[in-house]
């Protein structure tokens, strides 16, 4: 019960001093409105070349929408503590860092699973894609299994923060490749091969993937694979991100690099 | 000629400046190749190999666009964080002389962005640069610099007077892509988008940089681009003049 306790309010904590878009305009501009804009730029190019039909680019889409919350939340969860002066204290707790820190991603996975709801309904209102009422619930585990894998991608990110100082540009840099690697834009089978290794091994190829299927009307019966292909990936980011973090805290304090910017 | 060495000096300057920034740096080289790649595939996908050159180019566009946004997004933040925006808007000078070069140098440094794109089309997939006209394609680019930089300060001006002036400038990369046709032609967006795309310079720099590559009149393209870029400019003027006011008597100025 502690141990939930503490990832519960732990991670909310953390949530309202460390994630920077909680004001309503960066919120508003940055989580809602930037991913709706790249919904309807994708939907409407793929409507000119005629790749896929709208339902591969709004669902795709959505899905991917969780990513910007979470890829970035993820990294202010640990570059912003030492930005704030703060990260010695975190790592002076006597409590696992493990579950502090994994703690932290489930208010971003939470984050990210409202951003996605919000653009797929963007998708519905302004595009008119039309989904069976009976695929909500399927979805909704979709979007949630997409988010909270990509939260933990994030964390791992954000552990690469006690490593190297610019951590922002790996950040950025990730959240790009998503966009081409994980196949939400681009069907895969037109991708080469290696990139569809690596999509398989990144959050939101799998929940895209069940997300298009439970759309499409197909069943959680089909979309069962994926979406557990989507939660082990997370489960490895998950085990990734605690073993980077252990080994960077280890070396930041040899090193006494800790706070260093 | 004062002015123009004003203006020169300062976009050196802050090229030079941004050229000091892993962060810049890292993001200019990369993400550019990611759109140019994202673009690639699917046009690939779309079964429309023809039109890779054309894509290549507008994932380029997409670049500058992409520099000048967060340039003019971050200038002002950027100094405000800075503590510098004070000095800067005490200099003799008009703001506008001082502020232009900011974001005027987002805009040469993301020309970057459209030769990183071209070579990498032709490099790593072959496409051949084959354009319709290669004089005209170099006059269009730098219609583009001038008019996005100028449409760059308009957007700077009215980030005097936001706080969260990222908030604004985030967003704002699709939309304008979507609008100026730079990888999806305008006729197939709804028809209210119209007036709005054909009063943005950024719809004529891409067009102009289309027809150089695949054919078609340029040079109007390139006189309208530089005309709206020269009316964003002057409104630009006239907002951050207005809003550096207000700014100065609500005592905002250095708020971050």
């Amino acid at each position: 019960m502690r141990t939930l306790r503490l990832m519960g309010i732990g991670g909310a904590l953390a949530y309202r001093a460390l994630f920077n878009w909680t004001t309503p305009a960066m919120y508003t501009g940055t989580l809602l409105a930037g991913p709706t804009f790249q919904l309807l730029f994708f939907a409407y190019l793929g409507r000119q070349l005629q790749v896929a039909d709208d339902r591969f680019f709004i669902v795709g889409n959505a899905v991917l929408a969780a990513s910007t919350a979470c890829v970035f939340g993820g990294t202010m969860a640990v570059a912003n503590e030492r930005r704030y002066g703060t990260l010695g204290h975190v790592l002076l707790s006597p409590r696992s860092r493990t579950v502090v820190f994994w703690g932290r991603v489930l208010p971003y996975a939470g984050n990210g699973l409202l951003i996605a709801a919000f653009t797929l309904l963007m998708g519905v209102l302004l595009l008119g894609l039309r989904i069976p009422a009976s695929a909500l619930p399927g979805l909704a585990l979709a979007l949630a299994a997409g988010s909270l894998a990509c939260g933990f991608f994030g964390l791992t990110l954000g552990a690469l923060g006690l490593r190297f100082r610019d951590v922002w540009v790996v950040s950025n840099v990730s959240a790009a490749l998503l966009l081409l690697l994980t196949g939400v834009n681009v069907p895969r089978d037109g991708l080469p091969d290696w990139m569809i290794t690596v999509g398989q091994l990144l959050p939101i190829t799998h929940a895209a993937e069940a997300a298009r299927l439970l759309a499409a009307g197909r069943g959680l019966d089909a979309a069962a694979p994926a979406l557990g292909r989507e939660l082990l990936v997370g489960a490895g980011y998950a085990v990734l991100a605690a073993l980077l973090l252990k080994v960077f805290e280890a070396e930041s304090r040899r090193r006494a690099s800790l706070e260093t910017l | 000629m004062r002015t123009l060495r004003t203006l020169l000096i300062g976009t050196v300057l802050r090229a030079k400046h941004l050229s000091r920034s892993p962060f810049e740096v890292a993001m200019a080289l990369v993400i550019p190749l990611v759109q140019a790649t994202l673009a690639v595939y699917l046009f690939r996908a779309g079964d429309e190999p023809h039109r890779l050159l054309e894509a290549a180019v507008g994932a380029g566009l997409m670049g500058v666009w992409a520099s000048v946004l967060t340039g003019s997004g971050g200038a002002i933040q950027h100094q405000r964080f800075e503590g510098t925006l004070e000095i800067i808007m005490l200099t003799p000078r008009h703001p506008v002389l001082v502020i232009l070069p900011l974001t005027a140098a987002t805009a040469v440094t993301g020309c970057y962005a459209l030769v990183a794109t071209l070579l990498w089309g032709r490099l790593v997939y072959g496409i051949p640069i084959d354009l319709a006209h290669p004089l005209a394609f170099g006059a269009a680019t730098l219609a583009c610099i001038a008019g996005l930089g100028m449409f760059g300060l308009l957007l700077a001006s009215t980030f005097v007077l936001l706080r969260n002036a990222n908030a604004l400038a985030n967003p704002l990369d699709y939309p304008i892509w979507l609008l100026s046709g730079m990888l999806v032609p305008i006729s197939v967006l709804p028809a209210w988008t119209a007036p709005i795309a054909a009063v943005l310079p950024t719809t004529w720099g891409a067009r102009a940089l289309r027809e150089a590559t695949v054919g078609g009149p340029v040079w109007p393209s390139i006189g309208i681009c530089l005309a709206l870029g020269t009316v964003c400019l002057v409104l630009g003027a006239v907002l951050l003049k207005s809003f550096e006011r207000r700014a100065r008597a609500a005592a905002t100025l250095a708020l971050a």
